[in-house]
């Protein structure tokens, strides 16, 4: 059918570019104008496109900026050491620090959530990296299409589950499931060294920081599948059987070739999945246990940012003075340079590392 | 508009007219006798509380996720009643509730806890309308206790400060002797966000231990002391799950969700009262408190009804609020508003128990009632 | 050890390393659908695909087509802004300073975008829209809103599929003298059209799978979509339903929020299914291999 039209296309095609040459001059002048107009509708199309998510990212940090400065006046510096968040007492009179009314006793100190979002993160992106490049290989390179498609299919249905339902799940079924099997194992047969201690202790009951990044694994692994298999698929067969032919295994190959070859292309695709681990909402609020503090361990209930905005806001809105929900939009405000701060830094990292790699994976 | 308000005071006697009519709703479940008490008394209130006819429209209302159910059961019912109205609910929290009346996303913000002194600096043409009675419990899951644990507010204040850590520690042995306690730590469970539910259990901690009151306070949302296990969870529907989830956790319910939390295996407990009997959440005891408070509810609605010395009284019930502006934006929005709120206080339509037993509300006393009712004609 | 010897583990590392890495995926989202359906299915009754929510009780009706509208919405809105960015990031944009693609700020704001917690875009879209242009919880508000969260992965996807077109396609179509209007939409375009495809389907299935900032733009209703893009007084959709109902005091309603997760899921599942097809009968145009 695809092949019937494609013919039938390039039939069409062939005459009427002969045919336009004969035209009498206005009509030939008239398509000129049309075929530039064309042009001109793709370039300015593109151009204002292309300019709206910076003007919504612009319209989205002004917005957060208004809302955030008498936060970001009064709470000054205690605002990134401090670790208690408090909304004051909403049912007294209020005060005012520096001209800004609040109520009595309030104080916001976000250190712990700005913590918590950097650890949730960083374990899911360490975990699902090595997944995320395993899966790949074994999607492009190892397994036989009858068995890599499916495969491939049932990682691209895991991206597509909203994060709601993720969420409930990890708070019923796999956060329970693991608390009585994988983390007491863990918790009892790891050394007591420095950074693995922190994965000794009491494992709770399935709520709390290992139990989110996990989940925020399971969200971004496909993610990172999904661009580094793509990524695979574009390293030349050339290489790889030339590789081959000089006698390497397929250890060797992956490794020296494949990739080498990509090595920038799977930053990008590593801080795509960070960017979503960063921001991801509602499968954390469900997962993390939503406890305001510095996590003792990797099992304990903490928080991060984005859990915490989407916690506390409702409480926020109950303070009339608006400055329980300013400290909010503070808190967006640190999210935001968060993000762009990761991105900055995988771009230098992109960077210094593309001259090394193949001319793939540039595009990511 | 703050804490003077707040009852404090015994009242010695209940008004007769009161008592009669909230124990009309307390029995009238399926008893026939108590139907009868029930009809003789709609025909007695029928000219003082009137439905009158909507304009029609669409009217919203969002807010507290534990009228969300009750809204859920009224709305319906209403638009039966007056097909020329679409009613609008959604959930979201009661500060969402608050706010969204405040600026007009919604008609009616639905809330737990009355307003607060800034919220009506904000927008002083807001009013909360008790719509009906609402109870909390304390709900823990302990494999092998059936029986409801003696429970009072310095034990619970002690458990949430992390001094009190295990369910076989002395001061919960001292007050349950003879109850099989396990040799399991307690897991404190609170909301993390901002909730009606988390304003009543620390009023009544602060109310019966001034170690609480002074360190922590009570508020939609208050700074926790640390302790040594402790979950934070969204929502009721949160706090069930995740003491399902958790053996030996303790937890704040909302009573709509007791269906739900008794299913999943959770047992509640009974609360001490202010004369110092531990009370079970019944039809019975809810009724005896919410009767002993209603003399003293004030026109403006705004009173905590938290530990009333009342005898045989359950010491956590509140109203549920309608928030609303008295400022409409028009006059047939406004119309139909108060439709829909003289509805839902109606002892007859929103307020007949066979709507909020589906929840384990309880109906207004005939007292409050009619405040309401003054206080829905106050919106234009 | 020998170097064979240790080159033949390494291999066989490696090997079982990647099945190992497949099956630590795999697993688990076995294992999360079919929870999802064990929960719906024993249940499971056809009518609550046409029927009116009505409080807790009915079927899905309204959000069903709420969430199929938002659908549509996002792919006319953030499907052209965000293809039309793609097309300016891989064709239009000047190079680099290092010879590298060009448009690196604007390529950053998507990214920072995207990577922006979707509960923050709902917040300001509730200050801005809802509130500020008392627009009112609303298709509108929650369809511009998504199309914020989605355009950044639909601009990816196509500038990445773009850069894969061979350049002789390109001079191809220039020796034929077309004009670059004309070969973008008759050459470039068709044979990037799997991957671009690929990036629609993603923002496809991020606007009827996001949950937290409809929360604050379309708020809810239970009544199917009556046309009005601003001013409805709620919109609703599925994944509210998932999240308010999965354990609400009431059994029907707890049916209601697992049927709305096995729809949602299915929902994802037809839209595979649908981008696999067109891919297959694009993937003819093209020059995008694999899948």
């Amino acid at each position: 059918m695809a092949t019937l039209e494609g013919a039938a296309d390039q039939q069409s095609a062939a005459p009427g570019r002969h045919v336009e040459l004969r035209r009498p001059p206005r009509l030939a002048r008239m398509a000129g104008v049309l075929r530039a107009g064309e042009t001109g509708a793709w370039k300015w199309g593109a151009r204002v496109a292309v300019l709206l998510p910076f003007a919504a990212l612009a319209f989205v940090v002004a917005v957060l900026a208004v809302k955030a400065y008498s936060a970001v006046e009064v709470n000054g510096t205690g605002f990134f050491t401090g670790a208690a968040w408090k909304i004051g007492s909403t049912y007294a009179a209020t005060t005012r620090t520096d001209g800004v009314a609040h109520p009595v006793g309030s104080s916001y100190g976000a250190w712990p959530l700005i913590a918590g979002t950097l650890q949730t993160s960083a374990i899911a992106v360490i975990i699902a990296l090595p997944i995320s490049i395993g899966c790949a290989f074994a999607l492009t390179e190892r397994l036989p299409r009858w068995v890599s498609r499916p495969l491939g299919f049932a990682i691209e249905l895991l991206a597509g589950v909203p994060s709601v339902v993720l969420g409930l799940w990890g708070v019923l079924t796999f956060g329970p499931a693991l608390s009585k099997t994988l983390y007491p194992f863990i918790a009892d047969h790891l050394p007591n060294v420095p950074v693995l201690s922190f994965f000794k202790g009491t494992v709770g009951h399935g709520e709390g920081l290992l139990t989110g990044s996990l989940v925020l694994t399971l969200m971004i692994v496909p993610i990172i599948t999904a661009t580094t298999a793509d990524l695979f698929r574009q390293v030349p067969s050339l290489s790889k059987e030339g590789g081959e032919a000089l006698g390497m295994t397929d250890f060797e190959v992956a490794n020296r070739i494949t990739l080498r070859w990509v090595r920038s292309g799977i930053i990008g695709a590593t801080v795509l999945g960070l960017g979503r681990a960063l921001g991801e909402t509602m499968a954390l609020v469900l997962t993390v246990g939503a406890i305001f503090q510095l996590a003792p361990n990797v099992y304990s209930p903490m928080s991060t940012i984005a859990a915490a905005i989407a916690t506390q806001l409702d409480s926020s809105l109950t303070d009339g003075t608006g400055f329980a929900v300013a400290s909010i939009a503070e808190l967006a405000l640190v999210l935001a340079v968060i993000s762009v701060f990761v991105n900055l830094v995988a771009r230098w990292i992109v960077h210094h590392t593309s001259r090394l790699g193949g001319p793939v994976g540039r595009g990511t | 508009m703050t804490r003077k308000l707040r009852a404090k005071v015994l009242v010695p006697a209940l008004a007769g007219a009161a008592m009669t009519i909230a124990a009309a709703g307390s029995m009238a479940g399926a008893t026939t006798s108590a139907h009868d008490v029930h009809t003789s008394r709609e025909a007695s209130r029928h000219v003082e509380l009137r439905v009158q006819p909507p304009a029609g429209g669409t009217i919203s209302e969002a807010g507290s996720s534990l009228l969300y159910p009750m809204w859920n059961v009224w709305a319906p019912a209403y638009e039966t009643a007056y097909p020329s109205v679409t009613l609008q609910t959604a959930a979201g929290g009661s500060g969402k509730g608050i706010s969204y009346a405040i600026n007009g996303t919604v008609q009616i913000g639905a809330s737990d806890a009355y307003l607060s002194s800034s919220d009506l600096q904000q927008d002083p043409a807001l009013e909360n309308i008790p719509l009906a009675i609402s109870t909390q419990e304390v709900f823990y899951h302990l494999t092998g206790v059936t029986a409801h644990l003696r429970l009072s507010g310095k034990l619970l204040a002690e458990i949430y400060q992390g001094k009190v850590t295990k369910w076989n520690a002395p001061a919960v042995r001292s007050l349950n002797p003879g109850a099989k306690l396990p040799d399991i730590p307690i897991v404190a469970l609170h909301r993390s966000d901002g909730s009606g539910d988390t304003f009543l259990f620390t009023t009544y901690l602060s109310d019966s231990t001034s170690v609480w009151a002074k360190k922590v306070g009570y508020n939609t949302s208050v700074t926790w002391p640390k302790a040594p296990h402790e979950l934070g969870e969204t929502g009721n529907s949160g706090m069930v799950a995740g003491c399902k989830a958790t053996p030996g956790c303790i937890a704040y319910i909302g009573i709509s969700y007791q269906t739900q939390a008794l299913g999943d295996g959770l047992t509640y407990g009974r609360l001490k009262d202010g004369v110092g009997q531990y009370v079970m959440p019944t039809q019975k005891t809810i009724a005896n408190e919410a009767a002993g408070f209603a003399a003293k509810t004030p026109k403006t609605g705004a009173i905590s009804m938290i530990d009333g010395k009342i005898r045989t009284g359950y010491p956590i019930i509140n109203y549920e609020y309608a928030i609303v502006s008295k400022k409409q934006p028009s006059a047939n929005v406004a119309k139909t508003v108060r439709s829909v709120l003289e509805w839902v206080i109606d002892p007859t339509d929103g307020n007949t128990p066979s709507y909020l037993s589906q929840v384990n509300f309880r109906p207004l006393p005939a007292k409050v009632a009619d405040n309401s009712y003054t206080q829905i004609q106050a919106i234009k | 050890m020998p170097r064979a010897r240790r080159r033949a583990v390494f291999t066989v590392l490696f090997r079982a390393g990647t099945v190992l890495a497949l099956l630590l995926v795999l697993s688990p989202a076995v294992w999360l659908l079919g929870g999802v359906v064990a929960k719906a299915v024993p249940h499971w009754q056809w009518n609550v695909l046409w029927t009116n929510l009505r409080g807790e009780d009915g079927g899905l009706l309204g959000p069903i087509v709420g969430t199929l509208v938002l659908m549509a919405g996002v792919l006319l809105i953030a499907g052209s802004v965000g293809v039309l960015a793609g097309i300016h990031l891989a064709e239009l944009g000047r190079p680099g300073r290092h010879g590298g693609p060009g448009g690196t700020w604007l390529r950053m704001a998507s990214d920072v975008l995207a990577g922006f917690p979707s509960i923050v875009l709902g917040y300001v879209g509730y200050v801005a829209l809802v509130v500020g242009l008392h627009w009112e919880f609303s298709l509108l508000p929650a369809l511009l809103v998504l199309s914020v969260m989605v355009v950044p992965y639909i601009a990816k996807a196509t500038e990445t599929a773009l850069r894969q077109v061979p350049v002789s396609y390109r001079e191809g179509a220039e020796a034929l003298g077309m004009s670059m209007g004309h070969s973008m939409r008759k050459v470039v375009l068709k044979s990037a059209a799997p991957g671009i495809v690929t990036g629609l389907l993603i923002g496809l299935a991020i606007a009827g799978g996001e949950t937290a900032p409809l929360l604050f733009t379309a708020g809810f209703s239970s009544t199917v979509w009556t046309g009005s893009l601003v001013h409805s007084q709620g919109f609703g959709y599925l994944t509210y339903l998932v999240y308010q109902f999965w354990s609400y005091p009431v059994k029907h309603a707890n049916y209601l929020s697992y049927d709305a997760g096995l729809i949602l899921v299915v929902m994802v599942l037809l839209l595979l299914v649908a981008a696999r097809v067109i891919v297959a009968r694009t993937q003819r145009h093209s020059e995008y291999r694999g899948r």
